[in-house]
């Protein structure tokens, strides 16, 4: 165990690179709008969305997302009034031909909406970009199970979602209380029922370990009951406590934490029980079952990681939608604005709500092959990675190389002359052996002060 | 003897019959349920002059017709309408019921024609609602808007739980819940919930459900012998709600 100790540190989880804490306010967005205007094949390539629906009932103490929390009357009316103004301004940008195969409602909690709202906001989608109803496509929302009933489930279906995803985090009473998200597995498990009945394609549930006062023993209760659910998807996040940076992590003691060795087990226990009800380890936190696309797609290396973790790559751009969301469109990353009163100006004075962002350069394009393909495959192809991009991979990346050297030792890796390959044993530091091919960690170009990263462990 | 009402003005839609039709918005009874409520005077007014009413649909009259242009969204005054499709081979499948204070025609809204025939089942007024104006109308009164997302909601929320009904559920669990459906749609019009008349055959309703008329009288009779129901002809006395939730299995 003394490895978790070893390499127990702060870094990016690689959601893009370069990572959002790069990003500027004086990027290129003259170049990115030119782009955008000119005709080509990027505007009738297939699109994903991402849909930002940062409202929440209540506070959930570990979360670090960008949400607000409210119960006032209204406010998702006022949002709901703005995404459509984004929605119209981004459809005129992006054009209305390219075809939507992948979409995604993220939070905050979208159930927040109600059921004429949800129609309302999937009808605005509809008029203003090309939605499927046939053929494969993805269209998925995140739900929290304490704020729907059946007849959200029947909407959702109804609406042309094909995949939900249910904030399950942990079924312990106590870790629920301590993190203040009480839905008992008796509330759980008739909604996991309703979603079957409604044939989705899939169901897919999120599992937070290192939260308060869990140990191996309520991890294995909570994984025999995700287990008798049987998601076809399950990911398991690690909680990053940093209470200097999200103040409701302030109400979570900290000496109800497991320790990072603690958390390794808990992360071992996961792995060994979910591999053994038949789930397949894809990347680093994620299983799933081996009919389920995931499993295709690292099979035929189409497997992507991106804002909402690992997919299917089915289109190149990603256009996000909403307060603090992030575009990644040719060559451009851009973010929203990530104050929801900044988004409302913006959008009200009629720009682009875009307020920061970066380009890519060829180096970095270099750099995130390396870092997806270790990320998503578990190895880099270094004779491809040459011939794709031109270089000498053992020449170009000699430092970094020699930076691996001691994880190699330890067994975490393989390093042959033409292939980086990740041991089993290493999966868990996944993280940890990206950082080394990351040119932005000892050189932050972002506009902010750099960030503290979570740990990696 | 038409097919649509209200669409045309060479027929005679202004001559009064004896049936108060032409009723406004602000005096009909069912505007709780098919206005939105925090609808302003003032605005029902606005909504009032967009909304045609014409005399009623006589039985197994059409309202509009699978294939038909759309224009329009009708509300259920008085009488009760079924919706049917014709499938690939000819035959009718049965796809919605509408009661009093009920929309129906929206599924015309996405292309632009009608994706199902409407049938009165008997003596039926509606009003019918001209859709332009009414995106016009909604795009000035925000609270309408709403109400029609929600409306649409509904409609959308109810084809999937019929679909879920039909696909997984067992004859017993069908013809219960679309004894609790009436049920709850007349006592959402301040009627009996409890005692009521089926305004529809045995046949549409085991078309409705996917069941034989056989099999729906069969389960009628069963519901009787468990004194759940008493049946006589179409005249429905809902005994014991408890027994017959528990036969349709709400919650799922």
């Amino acid at each position: 165990m003394d490895l978790a100790a070893k390499y127990a540190s702060e870094g990016p989880r690689y959601t893009s690179y370069p990572t959002a804490p790069q990003f500027r306010q004086d990027f290129a967005l003259e170049q990115y709008l030119a782009w955008q205007r000119k005709d080509g094949d990027h505007k009738r390539a297939p699109l994903s969305l991402y849909l930002h629906l940062p409202f929440c009932n209540d506070i959930c103490y570990y979360c670090a997302c960008n949400k607000i929390v409210t119960r006032q009357p209204g406010v998702a009316r006022q949002y709901l009034d703005r995404l459509a103004k984004d929605i119209e301004v981004q459809s005129q940008l992006v054009g209305k031909q390219r075809p939507i195969t992948q979409m995604h409602w993220g939070g905050g909690t979208p159930t927040y909406l109600d059921n004429a709202e949800i129609t309302e906001l999937m009808h605005l989608l509809a008029s203003h970009f090309r939605l499927l109803d046939k053929g494969y496509r993805e269209y998925s929302i995140e739900i929290d199970p304490r704020t729907v009933h059946n007849s959200t489930i029947a909407l959702l279906k109804g609406v042309g979602f094909n995949r939900i995803s249910l904030g399950i985090q942990d079924f312990d009473p106590l870790v629920q209380k301590a993190v203040n998200r009480i839905q008992p597995y008796s509330e759980v498990a008739p909604l996991v029922d309703c979603i079957r009945s409604h044939d989705f394609r899939s169901l897919s549930f999120d599992l937070i370990y290192g939260l308060p006062h869990q140990d191996r023993h309520t991890m294995d209760e909570t994984l025999r009951k995700v287990i008798a659910l049987r998601p076809d998807r399950i990911a398991c996040y690690n909680y990053a406590h940093l209470p200097g940076r999200f103040s409701s992590q302030r109400a979570i003691d900290r000496l109800t934490l497991p320790q990072p060795e603690e958390k390794l087990l808990l992360q071992q226990i996961i792995s060994h029980t979910l591999q053994d009800a038949g789930y397949l380890h894809i990347g680093m936190d994620h299983y799933v079952l081996p009919e389920d696309e995931l499993a295709i797609a690292l099979a035929e290396g189409r497997l992507q990681r991106n804002f909402q973790g690992y997919s299917l790559h089915m289109a190149d751009d990603l256009l996000g939608l909403g307060v603090s969301s992030i575009s990644q469109m040719g060559d451009f990353y851009l973010q929203n604005e990530r104050e929801i009163d900044g988004y409302y100006k913006a959008i009200d004075a009629g720009e682009l709500p875009a307020t920061r962002g970066c380009k890519v350069t060829t180096e970095d394009k270099l750099r995130r092959h390396i870092i997806m393909s270790l990320i998503c495959d578990l190895k880099l192809d270094i004779t491809e990675c040459n011939h794709q991009f031109g270089v000498d991979f053992r020449d170009r990346f000699a430092v970094e190389l020699a930076s691996l050297e001691p994880m190699r030792a330890d067994g975490l890796l393989d390093i042959s002359d033409n292939e980086i390959v990740i041991s089993r044993r290493g999966r868990p530091f996944l993280r940890n052996i990206c950082m080394p091919f990351d040119a932005y960690l000892n050189a932050h170009q972002g506009d902010r002060p750099p960030p503290k990263f979570s740990a990696t462990l | 003897m038409t097919s649509r009402l209200a669409t045309s003005g060479t027929h005679d839609t202004l001559t009064p019959c004896t049936h108060d039709y032409q009723v406004n918005c602000g005096n009909c009874r069912l505007n709780s349920i098919c206005l939105p409520l925090a609808l302003e005077s003032d605005d029902v007014k606005q909504l009032d002059n967009i909304i045609q009413r014409s005399k009623p649909l006589q039985k197994s009259q059409h309202l509009y017709r699978e294939g038909d242009d759309f224009q329009s969204v009708f509300a259920v005054r008085s009488g009760t309408l079924k919706a049917y499709k014709t499938t690939d081979d000819g035959r009718e499948q049965v796809t919605a019921f509408y009661f009093p204070g009920e929309i129906l025609g929206m599924d015309g809204i996405s292309n632009n024609t009608h994706a199902s025939s409407a049938r009165a089942l008997e003596t039926a007024a509606v009003c019918e609602i001209p859709f332009s104006s009414l995106e016009k109308l909604s795009a000035m009164m925000p609270t309408l808007q709403r109400h029609f997302f929600q409306l649409m909601s509904r409609e959308i929320t109810e084809d999937q739980q019929l679909i879920t009904l039909l696909s997984k559920n067992s004859a017993d669990e069908r013809v219960a819940s679309l004894m609790l459906s009436i049920s709850a749609r007349n006592a959402r019009r301040k009627l009996s919930a409890t005692q009521f008349r089926l305004p529809m055959s045995r046949v549409d309703i085991g078309n409705y459900l996917g069941l034989t008329v056989e099999t729906v009288s069969r389960v009628f009779s069963r519901m009787q012998k468990m004194d759940i129901l008493s049946v006589d002809n179409k005249e429905i006395k809902i005994l014991e709600v408890e027994g017959l939730r528990s036969m349709a299995n709400m919650g799922a």
